[in-house]
């Protein structure tokens, strides 16, 4: 089912916490939409997943306006999607079967169906045996794999992720989104994933939306995002990212004025000598990798450029001449 | 200790029990939906699924105006309304009535602030299911009040116990009334003596009681 937002805006007295986002999430995907905190994240994933309603704009699942659902329509849409919490919101008066048994009980579903596809569930989120299981002991991995069966028991057709691993573990975090990215395939869901980790966008997402100040400010494929990030707002997380990521092997204790992106097709040319070579300039590198991103291997390397200001100049413009990203200010 | 006093304070013990259990019911019964609604019409950041600002205006001065009505002149001004009811004015199933009364107002407030422990987030997730408001109340709010809502019962009964002392105002028995009537104004301590205990231990045990489920509850999340 894909998603169409059009024009949105939603305020909270004098705060423009979404204004006019439009967005077009096509179906059978993973989605990110990436900002910082106040960004408008919480307030776009409340508008697009029904729970309150925008100022102005529209919100098509499929092709049906849903924004200005009411009563039973409303509920009835409701249904047939799936959310997922940073906090997890589990009933702590339900055990884990229990949990994901309550979505059906609203809908009255038949009994004896519920019982068979708690198990079912439990068993598809890695949890099988352990519907007996008081929420208190679990373990946060295993409160989102609960929370995750409850979103999909309906089988709905979008799963809506509000910082879903943002209260989890980085070996936790990883275990969640490889379990999402299966069941999104498995179920040919649209999954819309709200985050403020660039790591959960590289390893989840096909496309992003960057939101910033209420408003998209860049969107389209990560991969190509990773590539040539165009926003200030998105050169941040990705800068971020990379002092994180363990994936990059660090020989320097210097920070390193540029990061450097290689997409696949110019990973294969000695394009550092070459620009050494062609401006004269010396490149003191300081770290360097290969990250996987939207199904893309991408290098990355940090370091500075010398001797002086214009060498620095000449080397940038023929690097980002050749297509490799650059980042830093020149 | 005389036989007339163990049979005295026996009866009297009795009166109580039946005051403090029917009145708990009934207060409950009216007090429980009053809650309710004013938890569900308040504002939704304080997790109010109906929010109704007026009507939850409004409720909440009735109730805190009952509330701080004195009880001793609630039971006098509600003998009309005991005699519409259950036919009588004075006796132990007249007093139930008042009681009741008063006490279901304190039971919103209770209930009210047991609703208000449950987490917002719980409730939007199950919003965002596509539960009824019904559903929210009767599936979800109220299930993850339990505990809370166990030991404000506790606390209504206890304090019910109390309240129950006044009702010889209208000849309703029970405990308070035989200390009152024997201790203190035929000058009998032992009277006083005996009730006060008979009271101390009743409280203890539904103190003690209430704690253990509420225990238990809780080791079952």
């Amino acid at each position: 089912m894909h998603i169409k937002l059009v024009n949105l805006k939603r305020d909270y007295g004098s705060l423009h916490a979404v204004q006019d986002v439009s967005l077009e999430i096509p179906s059978n995907t993973i989605y990110g939409i990436i900002g910082r905190s106040g960004a408008g994240k919480s307030t776009l994933v409340r508008l697009v997943s029904m729970l309150e309603r925008p100022d102005a704009g529209e919100v098509y699942y499929d092709d049906k306006r849903v924004d200005d659902l009411e009563g039973k329509a409303l509920i009835e849409e409701r249904r047939h999607i799936g959310m997922i919490f940073q906090n997890f919101n589990l009933f702590s008066s339900r055990d884990a079967a229990g949990n994901i048994a309550y979505p059906m009980e609203i809908c009255k579903m038949d009994k004896a169906y519920i019982k068979r596809r708690v198990a079912e569930l439990l068993d598809l989120v890695g949890l099988a045996g352990r519907g007996d299981a008081p929420i208190s002991t679990l373990s946060g991995g295993q409160k989102q794999r609960v929370a995750i069966a409850r979103a999909l028991a309906c089988k709905p057709d979008i799963l809506f992720c509000d910082e879903a691993t943002s209260a989890l573990d980085p070996q936790t975090t990883r275990s969640i989104l490889s379990l999402i990215k299966e069941l999104q395939a498995k179920m040919s869901l649209t999954v819309v994933m709200i985050t403020h980790q660039m790591e959960v966008v590289r390893d989840a997402c096909e496309r992003v939306a960057v939101l910033d100040g209420g408003r998209i400010v860049e969107e389209g494929l990560v991969s190509d995002i990773f590539a040539n990030p165009k926003s200030e707002v998105t050169k941040d997380f990705l800068s971020n990212l990379t002092n994180v990521k363990d994936s990059i092997v660090r020989w320097s204790k210097e920070e390193g004025r540029f990061t450097l992106r290689f997409r696949g097709g110019t990973t294969d040319e000695p394009i550092i000598s070459n620009v050494a070579y062609e401006t004269g300039a010396t490149f003191n590198i300081r770290a360097a990798g290969v990250q996987h991103v939207g199904g893309e291997e991408m290098g990355i390397m940090v370091l500075d450029i010398g001797p002086d200001e214009q060498h620095v100049r000449a080397a940038v413009e023929m690097l980002r001449k050749h297509g490799v990203s650059v980042e830093g200010e020149v | 200790m005389d036989a007339q006093l163990i049979s005295q304070v026996m009866e009297a013990t009795g009166e109580t029990l039946i005051m403090v259990f029917f009145s708990t019911l009934f207060s409950l019964v009216l007090g429980l939906p009053l809650g309710v609604l004013l938890h569900i019409t308040g504002k939704e950041e304080a997790g109010g699924i109906m929010p109704h600002p007026v009507f939850n205006n409004v409720l909440s001065r009735i109730v805190d105006i009952l509330r701080s009505f004195p009880f001793i002149i609630l039971l006098i001004v509600l003998i009309p309304l005991s005699r519409i009811i259950v036919g009588t004015s004075i006796g132990t199933k007249a007093a139930i009535v008042p009681l009741s009364i008063a006490a279901a107002p304190f039971v919103a407030r209770i209930i009210e602030s047991a609703l208000k422990e449950v987490d917002p987030g719980v409730m939007q997730a199950a919003k965002a299911m596509g539960s009824t408001n019904w559903q929210l109340v009767y599936k979800v709010l109220i299930p993850e009040a339990m505990p809370s809502l166990m030991s404000g019962l506790t606390l209504t009964i206890i304090n019910l116990i109390g309240y129950s002392a006044m009702a010889g105002t209208i000849g309703g028995g029970g405990l308070g009334d035989l200390a009152i009537r024997y201790g203190y104004q035929r000058f009998r301590p032992s009277y006083i003596v005996a009730a006060v205990i008979v009271i101390l231990v009743i409280v203890e045990v539904i103190q003690l009681a209430g704690d253990r489920i509420v225990k238990h509850m809780m080791s079952h999340r």
